[in-house]
């Protein structure tokens, strides 16, 4: 066990996390050079395509030390978003040592403070590594006296590298050997693993990635999943290199892969523990927590044609997203589709991008929801996540919605604007530390709902990008809520329908009708675009129709070229949705339904 | 399978050449001084004889129709050349069809009238453009306000049966007087039809090339439609009401009987450079449209080489004629036949678009009328008439398997 060095890197987005990996998988020799991609971890498109990384992945590195010794270094790759804490807080803890990634140049970052806290409090070894020092910008010494002073962790510790160029890496691998401990564990007790990530394969359906904290499992051993109390039978386990290298057996401060013959991983629960059937572990590994879904949206095919593609596509995912539920789901306007959960907006984003790209699908999806309790005049308590099924107002005798505790850093010039934010989305108890020099840390108590809705981009866009977000939930709490109606020509149209609260749902249906108003194309007849909350009109625009749309010739020669734009006309409006005889273009929908705001300030 | 109309086809001939290419221009024109003028009759001759086996429509045409260009660049001699090749090849109306020639007002004199008389030119179609002095030189006419009116005097005495007036409005500029100037000055003329047509600016003219430069625009669509509310009342209430989009006649007996085939799906024969043809439904094919090379060069070179100059068809299936027959019947007055639309297609037209044809009603684009044979017909008012475009686009026209 003494050669054993589980690990993982803790970094801010952009800092460096995914290229810092490929060069220690690259310095190890895991993978030859010629075919080496970049960020070889993050292997989704997706993942490349953005520089953050959602699904942990896990490789093990051999690796021979300066004292002769060749060691198997396990990096666990962690996801670098709030969303996906709980696979983080898996990953973690699956490590005894983490290196903490901070870029030369930007310095400590909220959203490494809030996995270093967590770190801490699992008990791991830190390693400071100040990466990009390369970089024109790089300031080290402000870096080191935030680390210092910051993070509380030693900076004459730290190695500076350039993950990019390979500099400093050498040092990095000894310290990992050196100043990281090697894991503790009983390899005759029953076996006693964590389950900190799953993938799908599609020839050997679920592989799931352990830590064993105790014992030892080999193929052909019956398993026992502890929380959700299913049994399989091993087929294979092994090391999760660049590829699956099976091995007889794992045992005891190991980390690796078991194949049991299980089929997707729907079922499946991240934070679970493995154990034998026959002599089951005493206790599970501790801190195990249901991921719940916080945001729900309805997901729609832009041509109702595509359904039976999207239910196929939806299946698949959710074969190696055990996170997504969704049911079936239909709208007056865009057809048959599914209200889908979700662990966040990002984990939205990424389920959305994942289906328009791996399944090729053009999607709608509604505007994002938190899940209200409601308590009915019969005392009666509901649940309601999608605005179509909001009781009657007459009905309802509190409603209450969920909070989150939002952490957002800034630099200290734009706490004025980071307050006033605050207020705007509801936010109560704000508060504001000062943690370094210049920056500052706002603590803020905010209903979800208002957080849904483009605060990250306006967060952006008012600290001009050096603001940064975190959240945790908090609890549910009474509040105001309407259901706001948006109507064409009279006509409901359902997928834009949604609960707002009651002191927003003016401006927020105004919006939405502008923003109609600016895709719908102009018609032959007027348009009237409104909101309304039940049957009172609270905002409205109209969309004025053509005055003049006819050619002047069309003799002879005119005729075909006239009816091919015709068809081609046609052909554009067949992708549109019908409401009371509008045609409404799909980016329309889209346009409304998208969350940031750019757009408007255009 | 479509019923094939009943009415005789009417033969096109496109003269390219003018003595200068407008600005606006965008048909098939070529300088009248480019080589190709010297072989363009006997190569007009060549292809009468070479599409006159292929045209299958046993009707006689009753209308021939000399378009340009400049037809009445074409000598009177030449003039006859074509017609006596195009009446030894092809079966046309007896005593005589009804001929129409586009002349500019530079080559209107009383001779050249008495001549085209003699040819049978019963609709003589003069390209006036405007009365304004300014707006001629915009356009880049050759023709002084003047020599137009007194090409209109010369033709009204040779005693046509139908003189035609074409104007174009909607210049940047233009204001609604001037508009009602020019309009004023035609209708004073009492020419018995009148063509009005919006400046369309395109892409391969010189107004194009002078648009993508940020020199010269459309009018705003707002004085667009204001400019087409106006020509269409103005000369409704002195009594040349509109029959189509930019055709008014005084009376229905000088409606341009040959530009109607084109809106009602009659066949016609196209012969010269660009000239597109139709061909009704019959045993042996469906409708099929066929055009001619655009460019002078290659129509005359393809003749040279004794091949038809055809440059593409397309066959026309029943959705096709369907979709033409809303777009077409959309432009004109007259409307849409619904009961012929469904006896033809077997679609309900206004079954299929019930919210949309109320909402149309509501706003004033169409009306749903009985028409003089007692048949209900789709017919555009003046503010659809004025978004026929969209009108069309805006049916579900989908027939059924």
């Amino acid at each position: 066990m003494d050669h054993i060095r589980n690990f993982c890197i803790i970094a801010h987005i952009d800092h460096g996390k995914s290229t810092l990996a490929d060069r220690l998988i690259q310095r190890c020799g895991a993978v030859e050079d010629r075919e080496f991609r970049d960020q070889i971890l993050d292997s989704m498109d997706l993942e490349r395509e953005r520089g953050i990384t959602i699904k942990a992945n896990t490789v093990t590195l051999p690796y021979t030390a300066k004292d002769g010794k060749t060691y198997e270094l396990n990096l666990i790759d962690t996801p670098g978003h709030v969303d996906f804490s709980h696979e983080v807080r898996r990953s973690l803890m699956s490590c005894e040592g983490a290196l903490l990634v901070v870029d030369a140049s930007q310095g400590v970052e909220a959203q490494t403070l809030a996995n270093l806290y967590l770190a801490v409090e699992l008990g791991l070894t830190v390693v400071p590594v100040i990466n990009k020092i390369d970089l024109p910008s790089a300031d080290v010494d402000r870096v080191m006296e935030e680390i210092d002073r910051d993070l509380g962790l030693d900076a004459f510790a730290s190695i500076k590298v350039s993950a990019k160029q390979g500099t400093g890496i050498d040092d990095l691998l000894e310290a990992i050997v050196t100043e990281l401990p090697a894991p503790k564990g009983d390899p005759q007790a029953p076996v006693r693993a964590l389950l900190f990530d799953a993938q799908y394969d599609a020839y050997r359906g679920a592989v799931l990635l352990v830590r064993f904290f105790d014992g030892t499992l080999a193929a052909g051993t019956r398993v026992r999943l502890m929380h959700s109390d299913a049994e399989h039978k091993v087929e294979e386990v092994g090391n999760q290199r660049l590829k699956r290298v099976p091995v007889p057996k794992l045992s005891a401060g190991e980390v690796g892969y078991v194949l049991a013959g299980m089929k997707s991983l729907a079922g499946l629960a991240i934070g679970d523990t493995l154990t034998e059937a026959e002599r089951p572990a005493a206790e599970p590994v501790p801190g195990y927590r249901e991921a719940k879904p916080v945001v729900f949206s309805s997901i729609y095919p832009m041509a109702t044609d595509d359904y039976e593609d999207l239910t196929k596509a939806m299946e698949k995912l959710k074969l190696n997203d055990a996170a997504l539920i969704y049911e079936k789901d239909s709208s007056a306007a865009l057809g048959f589709g599914f209200r889908c959960g979700f662990l966040g907006l990002l984990h939205l984003d990424v389920v959305q991008e994942r289906l328009e790209r791996e399944y090729d699908l053009s999607l709608i999806l509604s505007a994002p929801s938190v899940r209200y309790r409601i308590v009915l005049n019969d005392d009666k308590e509901v649940w309601i996540d999608n605005p179509s099924f909001y009781p009657d107002p007459s009905q309802i005798k509190e409603a209450y919605e969920p909070y989150i505790k939002a952490t957002i850093m800034t630099p200290e010039r734009y706490l004025g604007v980071v307050m006033e934010l605050c207020r705007e989305r509801r936010g109560v108890e704000t508060s504001y530390n000062y943690l370094a020099a210049g920056r500052m840390e706002v603590v803020s108590q905010l209903p979800l709902a208002e957080v849904l809705f483009d605060f990250y981009d306006r967060l952006k866009s008012i600290t001009q990008g050096y603001g940064s977000f975190d959240y945790e939930l908090l609890d549910y709490r009474l509040g105001d809520m309407v259901k706001v109606d948006i109507l064409v020509n009279g006509e409901k149209v359902d997928a834009l329908s949604q609960l707002v609260h009651r002191e927003f749902a003016r401006p927020r249906a105004l919006r939405y009708c502008e923003r109609l108003a600016k895709k719908i194309p102009r018609q032959q007849f007027k348009i009237a675009i409104q909101g309304a909350i039940g049957g009172q009109i609270i905002a409205r625009t109209t969309i004025n129709p053509f005055r003049k749309d006819v050619t002047a010739k069309c003799y002879g020669g005119d005729i075909s070229r006239k009816r091919k734009l015709l068809e081609k006309q046609k052909e554009g409006k067949r992708k549109m949705k019908m409401v009371g005889a509008v045609e409404i273009p799909q980016a329309a929908f889209v346009a409304v339904l998208r969350t940031e705001d750019d757009e408007d300030e255009e | 399978m479509p019923d094939a109309p009943s009415a005789a086809p009417g033969l096109y001939l496109h003269v390219p050449f003018c003595s200068s290419i407008c600005p606006y221009c965008d048909f098939s024109v070529m300088h009248a001084a480019s080589p190709a003028r010297q072989s363009f009759v006997a190569r007009l001759v060549a292809e009468v004889a070479l599409a006159a086996p292929t045209w299958r429509d046993p009707r006689p045409f009753d209308t021939v129709y000399f378009g340009g260009g400049t037809p009445s660049q074409l000598r009177p001699d030449e003039l006859v050349r074509v017609l006596d090749a195009c009446r030894a090849q092809l079966a046309l109306a007896a005593p005589s069809p009804w001929i129409f020639l586009e002349a500019n007002p530079e080559d209107v004199t009383k001779d050249a009238c008495a001549e085209w008389r003699r040819l049978g030119v019963r609709t003589l179609s003069l390209g006036v453009q405007s009365f304004s002095d300014e707006t001629l030189r915009f356009l880049g006419r050759r023709h002084s306000a003047r020599e137009g009116s007194e090409a209109v005097e010369t033709a009204l005495a040779a005693g046509f049966d139908t003189v035609s007036i074409d104007l174009i409005f909607g210049q940047r500029g233009q204001t609604t007087e001037d508009w009602r100037r020019d309009l004023a000055a035609a209708v004073a003329l009492e020419p018995q039809h009148l063509s009005c047509y919006q400046l369309t600016i395109h892409p391969r003219t010189r107004f194009g090339v002078q648009a993508k430069h940020g020199q010269l625009s459309e009018l705003p669509e707002e004085d667009q439609a204001a400019l087409f509310e106006l020509t269409h009342r103005f000369l409704s209430d002195a009594g040349w009401p509109a029959y189509e989009v930019s055709n008014f006649a005084r009376g229905p007996a000088h409606q341009s009987r040959h530009n109607r085939k084109y809106w009602d799906h009659t066949p016609y024969l196209g012969l010269g450079p660009s000239a597109h043809s139709l061909a009704a439904a019959d045993a042996h094919s469906p409708a099929r449209r066929w055009w001619n090379e655009r460019g002078t060069p290659r129509w005359d070179k393809r003749l040279a080489a004794g091949e038809r100059p055809i440059e593409a068809q397309e066959l026309l299936a029943a959705k096709d004629l369907a979709e033409e027959t809303l777009l077409l019947g959309l432009r004109t007055t007259a409307g849409i036949d619904l009961d012929g639309f469904r006896a033809r297609y077997g679609a309900d037209l206004l079954a299929a678009n019930r919210t949309l044809v109320a909402r149309l009603v509501d706003e004033g684009r169409v009306d749903v009328r009985t028409g003089p044979e007692g048949g209900r017909r789709l017919v555009p008012t003046l503010s659809g008439l004025a978004v026929a475009d969209g009108l069309a686009a805006a049916f579900d026209v989908s027939l059924p398997n």
